[in-house]
């Protein structure tokens, strides 16, 4: 039988011949440990990959419910893989291709087309603001649930987007040291500009200009990872177009997820389009390239410039802080150390490490909605660890994880959750609580 | 072909969600760790030791071939189901049925990974010796199958050592409990040994008693780099004939050592020839006598440099940095063909030697890497499958290496197993007497010859 054009590039099924079939991802997969079935192993997959690419095997639907139910795309295969095979890669181009060829259900290309028209984002938030306010209260007293994520979990969304608090450039407090673009991400645009106003604050104080591109569109990834590349070009080029600069020293993000996706996602989306023919040019590649190059997480960065950091008053009791390492930004960043760093060096904290501290939180997004109970298995044990650390508070550094962890926490334990960044902004303003 | 009723059965044996038959499933479960593949039938998850029972009663009935699996990391293709027939896995199995701290032993599932069983006797300070690489992932049923090994090896000996008793289902079904939780015992035949190691031919073991220590106050690592790797193997033979047994006494060559760094970067000397990495436990003082002493055995056979671990991370980053040592290997090209030939520890610097001549001589990528204190090397060919000129030359030079063990002495596998990949190199060491009493063993156990036919030797199954 003749082949048509290939499924996946060259650069993304050659990894397929990497596998030894070790199977020591079976022990980093967090589904993989609740299911113990070899096809929620990232192993299964990537060798039901192999069968698909030597034409064995179709993409049939019960394949696509493996690669969508039984696979959070959290990268712990990938960071856990000894020989180097990226199986992000590989089952994020094959969910595209499974979407291609079983259509996606309309409600979901519906939220993708708002989220990837900012200005159509920015209203429909604007109503869901509304909404959470009007309605919140019966679905939290009803204790309303969607797939795993309680609707009392969810913070309630911000009074205005982040993106219109502040000027396009807010200036160095002080001599100004450095200067970079702030790629603010849905989650504070919409939901935590607590989170956004601790990045300025801290930013500024430190010394650096920070410059808030206004219109920011999405990163993209929550469309690209449910297989609807095509939808998420739009978001990556608006990207691309606002924050592929060279006069910046660094482009800022606050969420692990966005992080991931300017610094890796985008290249291997846009290349691979390029090398199965699509109209994918040279420049805009390079474009991807030269974000990626300048991408840091805001933990990454501060802790880069760790004298830039004014003094901080001691005062008041320590606290117990623990922290969450979401996986997109210790597995897929390499990002570990410098929160931790940044948290140990805050004068009332009482740094405590929890068990299993890099291990995912069950949230995967949209996961903890669609697939509610594989996610509940998951997130339980992260609760379980985070209240047995003994801390009072658990700092992390994503937005989903963020949700996610503190939707499930008990309230009667009272353990807040918070961006790193926002206990750094309160020392700093001396605030001691 | 099984039929739609035997299907159902099974079906109604296990509960609908516990049998698998969909093609992804099936592909699933055509696979282990080694280079072989073959579809099954069925797939089927067993949750009781009398479900179990039920299935290979029908089976033998039936026969209808039965392969048994655990986490399916097994190197020498133990767990593909070459007849295809009934994948029976193992992993929902995996409950602690006792645990006795004074008398130092814990009952578990087969299905309970290695490591996963290790964290609950380590809270309460008892280890168990054992620790293949693939522990975190590699359940008890399958250790016991394959006796498995691991670096603690040259000190602590092999899974066969540490089993107290098994639970075993016959292949028609009857249930079998040998040996007891007792540290001796010698009530009877030892039918505990002779499932140890069986792979999975003999019967299917649902639960194991494992034998416990207390853990060690103190331990130590130390790595040495060489030169010559001929030194660093002459290193080894000294060591162990000085009369110290370190826990474990592994050796990596160049190209390990090479394929490790490009895959871990924890910093290791890429134009070393050799590498040992030692560890010694018990009480302090005597610890950092035997260091003391392996240091000056090193230096003797001009290691470049001797490094004991001073932090538990370094310690960590390098003992993983040796787990990780076959994935690393298919970081460049795929297949990584992994053997397991043992010899006495004083011929191991003529099989290292030896093998990396044989590598050169065939011009493949080959690593050598050893459990070395027990003389087990895992020689390492780097290779493609799909280059099929190449992989003549592959199957020549693993001709040639197995050839070379059994003259030095040796033998064909210390602790993978033979599965299909050493099948066609058991006559190096046995002959017909031998294979007589194999044959007759199996048959009286197995008389349809179900259990995980076509596996160990073609010797097995002549009539």
């Amino acid at each position: 039988m003749e082949k048509a054009k290939p499924l996946l590039s060259d650069q993304t099924s050659e990894h397929i011949y990497h596998c030894a079939k070790c199977g020591l991802c079976l022990d980093a997969c967090p589904v993989y440990r609740e299911m113990l079935v070899e096809s929620a192993s990232p192993r299964g997959k990537v060798q039901l990959a192999r069968h698909i690419v030597e034409g064995d095997l179709e993409i049939t639907k019960h394949m696509e419910d493996i690669l969508f139910s039984q696979c959070l795309l959290c990268g712990s295969c990938v960071a856990a893989c000894p020989s180097g095979v990226k199986q992000d890669e590989l089952f994020s181009s094959l969910r595209w291709r499974a979407a291609e060829r079983h259509g996606m259900p309309i409600v979901k290309k519906l939220f993708f087309f708002v989220m990837a028209h900012k200005w159509i984002m920015s209203t429909s938030a604007w109503f869901g603001k509304w909404a959470r306010k009007l309605f919140s209260g019966p679905a939290i007293e009803k204790k309303v649930i969607v797939g795993n994520l309680p609707i009392s979990g969810v913070p309630a969304f911000n009074e205005q987007p982040f993106n219109s608090l502040y000027p396009e450039v807010v200036p160095a407090v002080g001599e100004k040291r450095a200067s970079v673009l702030y790629f603010h991400g849905c989650a504070t645009n919409f939901v935590f500009d607590n989170i956004g106003k601790a990045v300025v604050s801290v930013l500024t104080k430190m010394g650096v200009e920070v410059r808030i591109p206004r219109g920011q569109s999405c990163c993209g990834l929550p469309i690209f990872l449910s297989g609807d590349r095509k939808t998420s070009l739009i978001c990556i080029k608006e990207v691309l177009d606002q924050f592929a600069r060279e006069d910046c020293d660094a482009v800022i993000v606050d969420c692990a997820t966005c992080g991931s996706a300017l610094r890796h996602e985008h290249s291997h989306i846009l290349k691979e389009l390029k090398a199965l023919g699509e109209n994918v040019d040279d420049e805009i590649i390079k474009k991807a390239e030269l974000l990626s190059s300048k991408v840091r997480d805001v933990s990454e960065y501060i802790a880069e410039h760790m004298d830039w950091i004014p003094e901080m008053k001691n005062g008041g009791p320590a606290v117990k802080v623990t922290y969450h390492d979401p996986c997109h930004l210790v597995k897929g960043q390499g990002v570990g150390a410098q929160p931790r760093n940044i948290l140990k060096a805050i004068p009332n904290v009482e740094f405590i490490e929890m068990n299993e501290a890099d291990r995912c939180c069950g949230g995967g997004g949209e996961y903890q909605i669609e697939y509610g109970d594989m996610s509940a298995r998951i997130t339980n044990r992260k609760v379980e660890n985070v209240e047995k650390s003994g801390a009072a508070m658990m700092a992390t550094g994503c937005p989903g994880c963020n949700i996610t962890i503190r939707a499930h926490l008990d309230p009667e334990k009272n353990i807040s959750v918070v961006h790193t960044v926002e206990l750094l902004a309160k020392a700093l303003e001396g605030d001691t609580n | 072909m099984i039929e739609k009723d035997v299907l159902n059965n099974l079906r109604t044996i296990v509960g609908e969600e516990n049998l698998l038959t969909s093609k992804e499933d099936l592909i699933n479960y055509s696979y282990d760790s080694s280079i072989d593949e073959a579809m099954p039938e069925v797939v089927l998850f067993p949750g009781t030791t009398e479900q179990v029972s039920e299935i290979l009663k029908m089976a033998s009935k039936k026969k209808i071939p039965v392969t048994v699996r655990g986490a399916g990391t097994n190197l020498s293709g133990g767990t593909v189901p070459l007849k295809g027939g009934i994948v029976l896995v193992m992993t929902r199995m995996k409950k602690v049925i006792e645990f006795s701290k004074e008398n130092r032993y814990i009952i578990v599932e087969a299905g309970l990974p290695n490591l996963e069983m290790q964290k609950i006797v380590m809270k309460e300070g008892l280890f168990f010796p054992p620790d293949p690489a693939s522990w975190a992932v590699a359940t008890m049923g399958g250790n016991v199958g394959e006796n498995a090994g691991g670096p603690r090896g040259v000190k602590y000996g092999v899974t066969r050592d540490w089993i107290l008793g098994l639970k075993v289902v016959m292949a028609d079904g009857r249930v079998i409990n040998t040996g007891g939780v007792t540290m001796k015992n010698v009530t009877g035949i030892d039918l505990t040994s002779l499932f140890c190691g069986s792979e999975g031919l003999l019967g299917v073991v649902t639960e194991v008693a494992l034998k416990l220590l207390p853990i060690p106050p103190f331990q130590q690592s130390i790595q040495a780099f060489f030169d010559d790797v001929d030194d660093a193997s002459k290193t080894v033979a000294d060591i162990i004939a000085s009369g110290i047994i370190p826990v474990s006494l592994e050796l990596l060559d160049r190209v390990v050592i090479n394929m490790v760094e490009d895959s871990r970067k924890i910093g290791l000397p890429r134009d070393a020839e050799g590498m040992l990495i030692m560890m010694v436990d018990g009480f302090e003082d005597d610890c950092r006598k035997q260091s003391a002493q392996i240091e000056k055995i090193c230096k003797k056979h001009k290691a470049k440099n001797v490094e004991i671990a001073q932090t538990k991370e370094q310690e960590d980053a390098l003992w993983k940095a040796r787990r990780d040592a076959f994935g690393v290997m298919s970081q460049k090209r795929p297949n990584c063909i992994l053997e397991d030939v043992t010899v006495p520890v004083s011929n191991l610097p003529a099989m290292v030697k030896g093998t990396l001549e044989i590598g050169e001589k065939y011009d493949l990528t080959v690593g050598v890497m050893a459990h070395a204190g027990d003389g087990n090397t895992h020689p390492m060919i780097v290779t493609d499958k799909r280059d099929a000129e190449e992989w003549e030359r592959v199957e020549k030079a693993i001709g040639e290496i197995f050839k070379l063990a059994v003259d030095l002495g040796g033998t064909l596998s210390g602790e993978h197993g033979i599965g299909i990949s050493k099948k066609p190199f058991m006559d190096l060491i046995y002959g017909e007497p031998e294979y007589q009493l194999m044959r007759e063993l199996k048959k009286v156990v197995d008389p349809e010859g179900i259990l995980n036919p076509g596996k160990m030797a073609d010797a097995l199954y002549a009539e």
